[in-house]
């Protein structure tokens, strides 16, 4: 397939020469969409073929739609390009009021099998506003009206989807959607990736599936179904597990028998659950300008641990990042997943119970802090760490699981200075290291390199881990003898079995750039290398930015954009590109919005992530 | 801050009559530099691994024949008669003292005649990291200068006392005409006690200042 990308619009003449191309070769149309035409018999088409309009609103329309990166013509070859040789015969675009339709027929080795119709069409991002949406900002929609394949088919269905939203993404849209109604669909469809477009549509789901495990007395733990994250967890949702469905004349499925659904069939929980819910309407991000997916984990529920006034910690900080992150057109290419609350059990891998008793009991008492003067608590505190855990948890299983390339954890309270038994330095749960040791447990990754960044030394990761030659800690940061928590000297590199597996890189007050990155490259990256980690996971603070107060380096957001660009490098090259970022510290909202967000689009892939934070 | 209570009891000895080559034996096994020579449990002197090698520079070339060489003679021969003591009862102060004003490396704690340890150098810088807190986790360092007035210190402590800080270690030295504080106090905000101490007036000196 000719591999194609479009950096510049074209000029009006090419566009209008594309146009009377296709009128030429009697393929453009106008479409007139009407609600009342039925649906006919196997077409599914919901619009009249009607006159051309004018040529002005033709150029229009192009250029509000496709911004003039592509000509009608090769846009309409690129959409009928072969592949494993299906062909699209009486393949056409019609133009309607406020979109461009793509219709065609699709035929393998001479026989017909199928047929698809496209919309595409833009609508107002309601993060960017009505000014934007009339400079053209607006977000730019692929939808899959119908498609209807012979059962053979499925394979080309993925390939041909695959070639699209490569297409689609270099020409600027934004998403997919389709309305999931076919039987096999709904679970076809939730397994290339597409969710459930209205969320309360997804959290009924999840009900309705607790509600089938609960009578049928299935044995499924609810943390299990607590963890469903998307519809396409529910599509790979316990494969070991099969059961009955019921398949009626029209090949529509049921999990109860009746006299319709009779012919019954052993298929695994998800997606015998899947094929036999109700329609839904799906959509799938299409990655715009970015060549990796990345999650972002982040609840409200982030907001209601509520240190005293004045206190760093506070969740304006993280009101801030996440109204940035909602902003733009970040929003719209990131995977936005949500955080669970974790099973005491996994928490308890890293602290012994006795120690989450107390905090709980420190936090139900009323008391204003917790172990230290630093350690400012609110009603919801307890809650709110364990949700924090749980945070990297579900980022732990988002891109363990292949949802997602990397993700970043926008979590708080943060968690590296918390030890099995201490809380200290605003942190109560080291999420980081439950996040880690939750990965080798559930998933097996052997060898885990952590990296922490934040401007202190993460003593409480340190202590947890120097003694496990699998999970490497390395920190980089400000000088102990200058700055909290007063550990992480060169000389500690591991203890017993783990001596070896613990790196820290201290570095003078008034560090910037230039020296920072060039011992993050002598020291680190070789580390990286030669320890070949099965997952990398970053305790990203952003508080080592010349702007933060609480300490005293001067990094700016290249700093971070590089470091992270390296470690995607690294990750790459030896897992997949997997990555867990998790937010520490950074207690300058704008330094903290500006690092993180530039870190953001950096673990995206994108290539200018430093101007557009800037913006 | 005594002697006894710093020092390493039972410390690895020797006696006059064994070689040199044994006592290299011990002092490379267990990486030490010195070894109190006893005649039962009474000290008798003390040789380190600087006599050893003096001796060794000294020894004619092995091929001059008639000469017992170095690693068959007696610790006894080689040893320093005329022992620097100490006394549990004495204070590290004192211990520091001499082993800086002498350039000793270490000295043998005797009891009247009986030998009950020894304190080295390195044990003293063991009592400054225990007593400065350097190895403490949760702290930071600050510094304060203050006029050479008690009343100045109170209010310091006073102020970090009104915000709930914990002072893990307090130094006072004298630097130019004022006193310096070094503190090392227990919080990860810095930055407030900082800007807080200024605000009431301290002078609280940017890092630079202290780097050196």
């Amino acid at each position: 397939m000719e591999k194609r990308t479009f950096p510049h619009p074209l000029p009006r003449r090419e566009i209008e020469k594309g146009f009377e191309i296709l009128i030429g070769e009697n393929r453009l149309f106008g479409a007139e969409l009407n609600v009342d035409i039925i649906k006919k018999e196997n077409t599914g088409k919901k619009f009249l073929v009607s006159k051309l309009p004018s040529r002005r609103k033709l150029l229009s329309i192009w250029a509000l739609l496709f911004r003039d990166l592509v000509s009608p013509a090769d846009f309409l070859a690129l959409l009928s390009a072969e592949i494993q040789e299906f062909e699209h015969r009486e393949k056409m675009l019609l133009v309607g009021k406020d979109r461009i339709i793509y219709d065609t027929q699709i035929v393998h080795a001479g026989e017909h099998v199928g047929e698809m119709t496209l919309f595409f069409l833009s609508e107002m991002d309601r993060n960017l506003g009505l000014l934007d949406y009339l400079r053209g900002r607006r977000r730019r929609i692929v939808y899959i009206d119908h498609i209807r394949l012979s059962q053979q088919s499925s394979g080309y269905a993925s390939s041909l989807f695959r070639h699209y939203e490569e297409l689609f993404r270099d020409i600027g849209f934004h998403q997919f959607r389709l309305s999931a109604s076919l039987s096999v669909g709904k679970y076809y469809w939730a397994k290339e990736g597409f969710d459930c477009l209205d969320r309360d549509e997804f959290q009924r789901m999840k009900e309705n599936l607790r509600e089938y495990v609960k009578a049928r007395e299935l044995p499924v733990a609810q943390v299990d179904i607590d963890r469903l994250n998307h519809a396409y967890d529910i599509a790979l949702f316990r494969r070991d597990l099969k059961v009955p469905t019921f398949r009626n004349a029209a090949g529509y499925y049921s999990l109860e028998k009746n006299e319709w659904h009779q012919e019954e069939q052993k298929v695994p929980l998800g997606k015998a659950f899947l094929l036999s819910t109700k329609p839904w309407d799906g959509y799938k991000i299409i990655y715009t300008n970015t060549p990796r997916k990345t999650g972002v984990i982040y609840s409200p529920g982030y907001l209601e641990h509520r240190p005293r006034a004045g206190h760093p910690e506070s969740h304006r900080r993280l009101e801030k990042l996440v109204k940035a992150i909602r902003k733009d057109d970040l929003q719209g290419s990131l995977v936005f997943l949500e955080p669970y609350v974790p099973d005491l059990g996994v928490i308890e891998k890293v602290h012994p119970a006795g120690y989450l008793e107390s905090f709980r009991n420190g936090v139900r008492s009323g008391k204003k802090t917790f172990a230290t003067g630093d350690c400012s608590i609110s009603e919801a505190s307890y809650d709110v760490a364990l949700l924090a855990a749980g945070g990297v948890m579900a980022g732990v299983d988002a891109v363990l699981n292949g949802r997602v390339q990397n993700v970043f954890c926008a979590v708080r309270p943060p968690g590296h200075h918390a030890g099995r038994e201490s809380a200290m330095g605003f942190c109560f749960l080291n999420n980081v290291a439950v996040g880690a040791l939750y990965a080798r447990a559930v998933y097996g990754a052997e060898r885990i390199f952590i990296l922490d960044w934040d401007v202190h030394h993460g003593n409480g990761t340190q202590e947890i881990f120097e003694e496990d030659p699998r999970t490497y800690f390395c920190s980089i940061h400000e000088h102990p003898t200058f700055c909290f928590p007063g550990t992480g000297r060169r000389m500690d590199r591991g203890k017993g079995e783990g001596k070896g597996f613990t790196l820290n890189i201290p570095v003078r007050p008034r560090t910037a750039d230039e020296e920072f990155l060039d011992l993050f490259e002598r020291e680190i990256i070789p580390e990286v290398e030669t320890f070949r980690p099965d997952l990398i996971m970053i305790s990203a603070g952003f508080d080592a930015h010349k702007d933060d107060p609480i300490a005293d380096l001067e990094l700016t957001e290249r700093s971070f954009v590089h470091m992270t660009r390296r470690i995607c490098e690294m990750a790459d090259r030896h897992c997949q590109g997997r990555i867990v970022s998790v937010l520490e510290g950074g207690y300058n909202g704008s330094s903290l919005t500006s690092s993180a967000v530039a870190h953001l689009k950096t673990l995206q892939g994108r290539s200018e992530p430093c101007t557009s934070a800037e913006e | 801050m005594y002697v006894g209570r710093r020092m390493t009891a039972k410390p690895i000895t020797v006696s006059p009559e064994d070689t040199i080559a044994q006592a290299g034996y011990l002092l490379k096994k267990h990486r030490i530099h010195h070894l109190p020579v006893v005649r039962g449990d009474e000290l008798a002197g003390i040789v380190t691994d600087t006599d050893i090698r003096n001796t060794a520079l000294k020894e004619p070339p092995a091929d001059s024949g008639g000469e017992i060489l170095v690693k068959e003679r007696t610790v006894g021969e080689i040893m320093t008669r005329d022992v620097v003591t100490m006394n549990p009862w004495d204070t590290i102060e004192d211990a520091l003292l001499v082993l800086h004003r002498r350039r000793f490396g270490a000295l043998p704690v005797v009891d009247g005649r009986k030998l009950v340890g020894i304190i080295t150098k390195t044990d003293i810088l063991a009592a400054f990291i225990d007593t400065l807190r350097i190895e403490g986790i949760g702290g930071v360092r600050i510094e304060v200068l203050l006029p050479r007035d008690p009343a100045y210190l109170l209010r310091l402590i006073g102020t970090l006392g009104e915000m709930k800080i914990e002072i893990r270690s307090l130094v006072l030295s004298p630097f130019r005409e004022e006193l310096v504080a070094f503190l090392r106090i227990g919080t990860i905000d810095v930055a407030s006690v900082k800007a807080r101490l200024r605000e009431s007036g301290f002078k609280v000196p940017e890092l630079e200042d202290f780097l050196g």
